[in-house]
């Protein structure tokens, strides 16, 4: 049976109660009759010889000569990957950065390239751990590489390994790492696992530094990004685009490779997450019993790793190397293909069930600024044309929001929640006032590049993130969050998806339409 | 531990090559029947073994580290498992690291001069380790011939392509029976490297010295159309010899030399037997710091 | 007359400190604190006054006596039985309402010429506290020729007595010893002015001194560690920039004054550069430790900058302290105890003190009052007084009935 279409379905009497995520558990709601819920599609058929798919992809590339004949003895190779955001949940072994950078570097070996640099491109997230590495490229690049340097973390605060390259017509700077920019040819593994990943932004923006970043992560961008899933509406992807041009001009040679999975997220038996409720089977039912009992009483630290134990069983649906611009529209029409989901019309209230889990999370804690990011920057992003909720409408989000962040990798957000949150919600008045001070604080900059911490700036970057949502919406109420944390992100708590119905009428009115965005899956509506 | 205890006539005869049985006549050697080895009850058996003291054994005295299973992501069937030879150790301890998949379904082709030497031998080898009788001294069809019905049959065999344990530390040129096979039953054959178990327990050994393993899987190889089985056999030799590369640098060097036609043989420089012995000397890597000279707690 | 006095009973004491360590104020039921009737104090010379209590707070330091954790420094500077209570408005005879200045210099004690430090106005710096023709006592309520503000009566020496301007209420009257404690201590923070002032605590004397930093230090960023809700709220209107929980302060010093920081020797790996930061390399410019327990002198040390001053106002008894960081990072650690002359104003504490109750209403800090008959009610509200949402609890004498029979 060939996978089925993401649909929206009406609920009517005969609906089963609908699953949400909720952090880290689930729960069942019982949505009210005539709301409409957006599935997503089922997983698209996958490449059968994986190895076999990469290979032909570097051979015969599109816009561009065969990666072979871009290798010669003595040039200095760069490759690039994706970071330990992407994909989500990680995938199982093997990576499929892994499988590609394996198959790059046989070329390369083959053509006699002697000296390569690996870069985690991570821009200003946090550095990954040796384990996370290794999971990422193998543990056979790990062992040859990493021993001599030339495996490593992007550093976006090393004043040596930086070059600034030029300037767009706009006026923004463009910085990035110098061996990247130095490299007679930079190859760019991407993982593609939704729209916004990937083209010029992969190399403008994970290899550049707080200097090039700030031009287009800003309040004023993100505002006019409609969405940043998708790129022509997207002022985000215009600034990343006219930063592509000046490396370009600028002789940085790239060879981009993009990879798109498919939506095969939860693996045996949880997969029942990605089900549609009433095919659940017996199975799943009593699976879904235990786990939610048996994670309800579980302590928090138990109940986080094993969600953060979930390696997902993505796999890979296309390839496509060469051009990067090129190579880009291949990859967003397959990323489209898996996710699109046509929806008629806006909606007042868009409900949503937060996963446990978001890019800057993995294996750490989802602290409320990441709950709001997740909601506001990804969820509410996910659409293409209009939003899926009407301007003025209210978004409703189900998660536990825990007043809670990982000392290690957080350590500016817990300030940032602390003071600026406790000042201010206002995304332009919190850039004005605090960003120059988060961004140039020594002791976060020393975290960032020696501990594993996000960069003092970034909880800024997820604040922005949600900046136009903030503009569009009429409210925001949290489902089961920690009152106090969900006051001080400036939303309404509330205790049950009822009360937060109640609550949502005073802004939408009586009787208001209701979608529920059922993802994960990640999907994206096409709204018309 | 030799495993022939006792020789002619103390134990049985063994059968002249070309010579017919009288029918009924019990086997052993290269005509013994394994297949009762293969039935329910004695996979079991055998299972209990492989994951109990089997694998416990093998933990104890080659601590092993395995390498490079997620090459065989994807392989599905049965498959020809093709490992250097430097210890009795080099069976179970493939055994225990061959994945799942391939693991309860996996004869060892085992010489059978030696292993089925007699009776009590030969049901020993078939049940523990699911040995069958591969003639080794001499082209004979009869055990190429089982094999190729086991794997058409859906079981994957794990073969030593040199032929015997390595005498000096180097390897021995491989045979053709892997490539021949796998050729015949269109199965792909996966080169796997073992180091470590030659310092164990090699050769003339009288008892193991616990010691560090590491097994390295390469990526399966298929026959390519209009391949010669010598040509092959060549292939999965390369193979090998590159694994024992990675194993011994890293994955890049040995992808580099490999590339260049220059990686170093398995079979050691052609030279008076100590000079090999002092070539061996710098491919005898010790894991650094993969064996913690204090417990861990 | 009515008074709660504290006797010298040792069994009572030893009583007093195992109760109090099970609930903080519940000395008061056991210990060498009594309600008892008493003769009125004799006046100890011709010119002392006698007044007659309307409010008298309570203090940390009395709370310390009650449940026995007083220090035995203390012990030769009081003297047996003394009525406590030095945080004292009352009326005098002549119907005019005073507050007590309770330090008993070298004036009260008749002591002639004074000692350099009364000589300088600097009462709180009297070498003669335990001489002269009183008995030992550091102050009024600790001293058994005089009397305490815990009763109907005492006696009080001219010089000790500061008239109550019409217009202030017996509340804010209340508040001017405490308050004077305070000014001093802020008045030791003057490096810190324009810079980074961290207050630990904000019960009394924290909101007390950070009304008192505002009003004459002036530095840029004022943050405090403060533990319950209300003294936040508190915290917040008498001018912290800052307001955190005391977890919360080293975090906050950090990021106001950009320093560096390293985690603390807590279990598990010491990665020198992960983890809460518990140890900054920088720091506040001052810090005003308002509480004096180990914890807070300790987390002081931490957060002060090298080359800083830690100014203890809180009261902290015998603690174990590592000194190292003040030390290594040549920290000054200064008193402030009491009051007199301030000499970057040139003015009298008292003074400054009528002032700023006035100017920031610290009338708002007393939270309850109680007649003296509850007085265990009253000590364990006071020591509960954060987590109760109180700040100053204070007894009310004015409804005393023996009170109009003297």
């Amino acid at each position: 049976m060939s996978p089925r279409p993401g649909f929206v379905m009406e609920v009517d009497r005969s609906t089963p109660p609908t699953l949400f995520m909720h952090g880290e558990g689930f729960r069942l709601q019982s949505l009210p009759v005539g709301s409409r819920i957006v599935y997503p599609p089922e997983a698209l058929p996958t490449v059968a010889d994986i190895d076999g798919a990469i290979r032909s992809a570097l051979v015969d590339p599109v816009d561009s000569e065969p990666l072979s004949a871009l290798l010669f003895p003595g040039m200095r190779l760069t490759i690039a990957f994706d970071d330990v955001s992407l994909p989500l949940p990680p995938m199982r072994r093997p990576d499929v950065r892994q499988r590609v950078i394996e198959a790059v570097l046989d070329l390369a070996a083959a053509a006699g390239v002697d000296d390569v640099h690996l870069i985690a491109a991570l821009a200003l997230h946090r550095r990954m751990t040796e384990a996370e590495l290794r999971h990422a490229v193998g543990d056979r690049v790990y062992d040859a590489f990493a021993p001599r340097g030339q495996l490593y973390n992007f550093d976006a605060e090393d004043p040596d390994a930086l070059t600034f390259v030029g300037e767009t017509d706009q006026g923004e700077e463009v910085e990035i790492s110098k061996r990247a920019a130095e490299s007679d040819l930079l190859v760019y593994v991407n993982i593609n696992l939704v729209a916004m990943d990937g083209g010029h932004k992969s190399t403008a923006t994970g290899l550049a530094s707080y200097r090039s970043l700030r031009h287009h992560h800003n309040v004023r961008t993100l505002q006019r990004s409609r969405s940043f899933m998708d790129q022509h509406r997207s002022e985000l992807h215009s600034s990343n685009w006219r930063m592509g041009k000046v490396l370009r001009d600028a002789g940085v040679k790239i060879f981009q490779i993009e990879t798109t999975l498919n939506n095969d997220t939860f693996p045996p038996p949880f997969d029942f997450l990605q089900k549609r409720e009433w095919e659940w089977s017996a199975r799943d039912r009593a699976t879904f019993v235990a786990s939610s009992k048996a994670l309800d009483r579980a302590p928090n630290r138990v109940r986080r790793s094993v969600f953060h134990a979930v390696r997902a069983p993505h796999d890979l649906t296309g390839v496509a190397a060469g051009d990067v611009e090129a190579v880009h529209r291949l990859t967003t029409a397959r990323v489209y293909d898996q996710q699109l989901v046509a929806v008629e019309g806006q909606t007042d209230v868009l409900t949503l069930g937060l996963p446990y889990i978001c890019p800057y999370n993995v294996n750490s804690v989802m602290n409320p600024i990441l709950v709001m990011s997740t909601a506001l920057g990804y969820f509410f992003n996910l659409y293409r044309g209009r939003p899926l909720v009407r301007e003025g409408g209210v978004l409703i989000v189900s998660h536990p929001t825990p007043w809670e962040f990982h000392p290690v990798h957080h350590p500016s957000y817990i300030d940032f929640f602390e003071q600026v949150l406790s000042e201010t919600t206002d995304p332009l008045e919190v850039e004005k006032t605090y960003e120059q001070a988060y961004a140039e604080d020594e002791w976060y900059r020393h975290l960032y590049r020696t501990s594993y911490a996000y960069h003092g700036v970034h909880p800024f970057y997820m604040w922005y993130w949600g900046a136009h949502a903030l503009q569009h919406l009429g409210a925001v109420i949290v489902v089961g969050g920690d009152t106090r944390a969900v006051r001080r992100l400036g939303f309404k708590p509330a205790s049950t998806l009822r009360d937060a119905l109640e609550m949502a009428s005073d802004t939408v009115g009586r009787d208001p339409s209701i979608t529920h965005f059922h993802a994960p899956p990640l999907m994206m509506a096409d709204v018309t | 531990m030799r495993f022939p205890l006792l020789k002619f006539p103390l134990s049985a005869p063994t059968r002249p090559a070309g010579v017919e049985l009288l029918p009924g006549a019990r086997r052993s050697g290269a005509d013994y029947d394994t297949e009762w080895a293969r039935r329910p009850l004695s996979r079991y058996a055998r299972l209990l073994m492989v994951e109990g003291p089997i694998r416990l054994g093998v933990h104890a005295l080659a601590a092993p580290e395995r390498a490079g299973l997620d090459r065989l992501e994807g392989l599905q069937g049965p498959a020809i498992f093709a490992a250097n030879h430097h210890s009795h150790l080099d069976a179970p301890l493939l055994l225990t690291s061959v994945p799942n998949r391939w693991r309860h379904r996996l004869v060892v082709a085992a010489a059978a001069d030696y292993f089925f030497a007699n009776r009590l031998t030969s049901a020993a080898s078939a049940l523990a380790i699911g040995a069958i009788p591969i003639e080794r001294n001499r082209i004979e069809r009869r055990s190429a011939d089982r094999a190729a019905a086991l794997i058409v049959r859906g079981w994957s065999l794990l073969i030593f392509p040199e032929g015997g344990r390595s005498t000096d530390g180097w390897g021995q040129g491989h045979r053709g029976g892997a490539a021949y096979l796998s050729l015949r039953c269109s199965v792909p054959v996966v080169p796997i490297h073992i180091e470590g178990t030659g310092r164990i327990f090699g050769k003339g050994d009288k008892r193991p010295r616990p010691g560090s393993s590491r097994v390295t899987f390469g990526a399966p190889l298929h026959p390519v159309a209009g391949e010669h089985a010598t040509r092959f056999a060549g292939r999965i030799e390369a193979a090998v010899a590159t694994l024992a590369d990675e194993a011994a640098t890293d994955w890049w060097s040995a992808r580099r030399r490999a590339a260049k036609g220059e990686s170093p043989s398995l079979t050691g420089p052609e030279l008076a037997s100590w000079r090999r012995s002092w070539a061996l000397g710098d491919r005898r890597r010790r894991a650094p710091g993969r064996r913690t000279a204090w417990p861990r707690f | 007359m009515k008074a709660l006095r504290v006797d010298r009973s040792l069994p009572r004491f030893a009583a007093a400190r195992v109760a109090g360590a099970l609930a903080p104020g519940s000395g008061a039921r056991v210990g060498p604190l009594r309600l008892v009737d008493v003769d009125p104090p004799a006046p100890p010379g011709p010119e002392w006054r006698r007044l007659r209590p309307r409010l008298a707070g309570i203090c940390g330091s009395d709370l310390a006596t009650v449940d026995g954790k007083a220090s035995p420094w203390f012990e030769p500077i009081v003297s047996f039985p003394f009525v406590p209570g030095h945080e004292v408005v009352g009326d005098l005879d002549d119907g005019t309402r005073a507050v007590v200045e309770p330090v008993l210099g070298c004036a009260a004690r008749d002591i002639d010429p004074p000692c350099p430090g009364c000589a300088a106005d600097d009462l709180g710096r009297c070498r003669n506290i335990a001489f002269g023709h009183l008995e030992p006592g550091l102050q009024t309520g600790y001293c058994a020729d005089t009397g305490g503000g815990w009763s109907i009566a005492l006696m009080a020496h001219p010089s000790q007595l500061h008239r109550v301007p019409d217009g202030m209420s017996d509340e804010a009257a209340v508040m001017v010893e405490p308050t004077a404690c305070a000014v001093r201590g802020a008045l030791k923070c003057t490096s810190g002015a324009g810079g980074v002032v961290a207050v630990v605590g904000a019960g009394t004397l924290g909101l007390c001194t950070l009304a008192a930093l505002r009003r004459w230090v002036g530095p840029d960023q004022l943050l405090v560690g403060a533990k319950h809700p209300e003294q936040r709220r508190l915290a917040t209107e008498l001018g912290a920039t800052t307001v955190v929980e005391p977890a919360g302060l080293t975090r906050a010093v950090r990021r106001a004054t950009g320093s560096m920081a390293l985690p603390g020797r807590g279990p598990g790996p010491r990665d020198r550069s992960q983890g809460e930061p518990e140890q900054l390399l920088g720091g506040a410019d001052v810090v005003v430790d308002c509480v004096g327990s180990e914890a807070s002198l300790a987390q002081a040390l931490a957060i002060v900058r090298p080359g800083g001053r830690i100014v203890m106002v809180g009261m902290p008894g015998s603690v174990t302290v590592d000194l190292t960081p003040l030390w290594q990072r040549e920290v000054e650690l200064v008193g402030a105890y009491a009051y007199g002359r301030e000499p970057q104003l040139d003015r009298r504490t008292f003074d400054l003190a009528f002032e700023l109750v006035a100017e920031a209403r610290l009338e708002r800090l007393v939270s309850a009052t109680y007649p003296l008959h509850r007085y265990r009610d009253a000590l364990s509200h006071a020591a509960e007084s954060g987590r109760r949402g109180a700040v100053k609890v204070a007894f009310d004498l004015r409804d005393e009935k023996d009170r109009e029979r003297l």
